[in-house]
């Protein structure tokens, strides 16, 4: 229940980064999708259940703050859940570069999903050509947005709870490297 | 059976599981044009915060922009920093008031030069994500701020309210690609429809042999039932007249400037 709070809590930070700052401080409407890479970190650390269905509420949390499209996000971040999901028992979860890594997979995945939600089931007009055009700023976002927030969260680690380990951020902090 | 089953049922769970979301999806499209629970519930949560941090992130970068940055300047000439310190507050308190005064009497001569009932109103936040052009504005159902009402400011038309609650609205930018407004040029009066696409517009349906020429202003039409006739949209920006087809492709550079939009007015009445 509180990992659940915590994670409720960072999604409305990450909207109101979104919202309000990054506009100010990015040029044009670019923006890196920070729910994105709390979408993945849900993947590679919670269970099915209980993480698909926070992913999915947090989807249509998003679709409020977004777009005009009940349900797209619900559908995009549902999917990104459990294509993360699918592969997490292939792969060292505790490797942070592997989270840098879905992050840009990701990136390209939300895309072609949306795109293909949108071209194929709503009336609007053509968005993918809009879309491609944007995927190389937006990857370069997303990536640079998910390095900032794993030094970031070693750090708050390592100065707030330096007896506690965050899952999936070992290989960023320099105490584990050899 | 049962081992096949239980071999596959992660990729069969997910796969259903991601089928409802899309069913959904598209079962939602059909009351698109209503605000849902779910976005009114949004509306009504995050509205009242991202008001605040809007005022208190605004309040941050003026006294970043007014104060802070002087204070490099006070390591050559501390005293004569001090003095332009508060020369300069005041300067820029007055310029403020007078750049706020010049944005709202725009307005005001424009509220004054409408027909209709208009109602002022701020925007607080942008759309969290990069491919939709929306934003709020801290008017709602109380004000009479309703889902279809056109939003526009002084140099032109900006948007039609989406989504309403009791009192935040988010404004569909013309920008947006499922944006279309019926249009016509001011000059020659040929008639098609300004769709978004990102920064720019596109003109679409104007017949090949209309004259066009850049620069053209481009107005709403007021056939689509939105917006009144009349309202400026932006200008034209490029041509493509191909060799073939029924119409040419036309670019429009909007009027207003999406990136400086801090207040608007909504149209409150359907045009006569």
């Amino acid at each position: 229940m509180n990992r659940t709070l915590v994670y409720l809590a960072l999604a409305g930070i990450a909207i109101i980064l979104q919202t309000l700052l990054l506009p100010l401080v990015l040029p044009g409407d670019s923006k890196p999708d920070l729910l994105l890479v709390l979408v993945i970190y849900l993947g590679l650390h919670e269970g099915p259940w209980r993480g698909g269905l926070l992913v999915y509420l947090l989807g249509w949390g998003y679709d409020g703050m977004a777009g005009t499209f009940p349900g797209l996000n619900g559908f995009v971040m549902l999917g990104i859940f459990l294509a993360v999901r699918g592969i997490v028992s292939r792969v060292n979860t505790e490797s942070s570069p592997l989270l840098l890594l879905l992050v840009a997979v990701g990136t390209v995945l939300q895309t072609v999903m949306a795109a293909f939600a949108l071209d194929f089931f709503s009336q609007t007009a053509r968005i993918w050509p809009q879309m491609a055009l944007q995927l190389p700023f937006q990857l370069l976002l997303n990536f640079l947005a998910a390095l900032v927030l794993l030094r970031v969260s070693v750090w708050l680690q390592r100065t707030f709870m330096p007896h506690r380990n965050l899952p999936g951020l070992r290989k960023l902090d320099s105490r584990y490297e050899s | 059976m049962w081992e096949w089953w239980r071999k596959n049922r992660p990729l069969l769970l997910g796969g259903i599981l991601l089928l409802g979301a899309l069913l959904w999806y598209s079962v939602n499209l059909r009351q698109q044009d209503e605000t849902s629970f779910m976005e009114s519930l949004v509306l009504r949560a995050t509205g009242p915060v991202q008001a605040a941090f809007d005022r208190v992130i605004m309040g941050v970068a003026d006294i970043w922009g007014h104060y802070l940055y002087l204070v490099e300047t006070a390591e050559d000439n501390l005293s004569l920093v001090e003095e332009n310190r508060s020369l300069q507050a005041l300067l820029t308190q007055s310029d403020e008031v007078r750049l706020e005064n010049a944005r709202l009497r725009l307005l005001l001569d424009f509220k004054e030069a409408q027909e209709m009932a208009t109602l002022p109103a701020r925007v607080v936040a942008e759309d969290a994500s990069s491919w939709f052009r929306t934003v709020m504005i801290d008017k709602g159902s109380d004000d009479n701020v309703t889902e279809g009402l056109p939003v526009v400011v002084a140099e032109g038309v900006v948007g039609r309210v989406v989504r309403s609650s009791p009192h935040f609205s988010r404004v569909l930018l013309i920008t947006d690609a499922s944006s279309a407004v019926a249009s016509l040029l001011q000059d020659n009066r040929a008639r098609g429809v300004c769709r978004g696409q990102g920064e720019q517009l596109v003109f679409d349906f104007v017949l090949r042999q209309e004259e066009v020429k850049i620069g053209d202003r481009v107005v709403t039409s007021g056939m689509g039932g939105v917006f009144p006739k009349g309202l400026v949209i932006g200008s034209v920006e490029s041509i493509d007249r191909r060799e073939f087809g029924l119409f040419q492709s036309i670019e429009v550079t909007p009027a207003v400037d999406f990136t400086h939009l801090e207040e608007v007015l909504v149209l409150l009445r359907s045009p006569q």
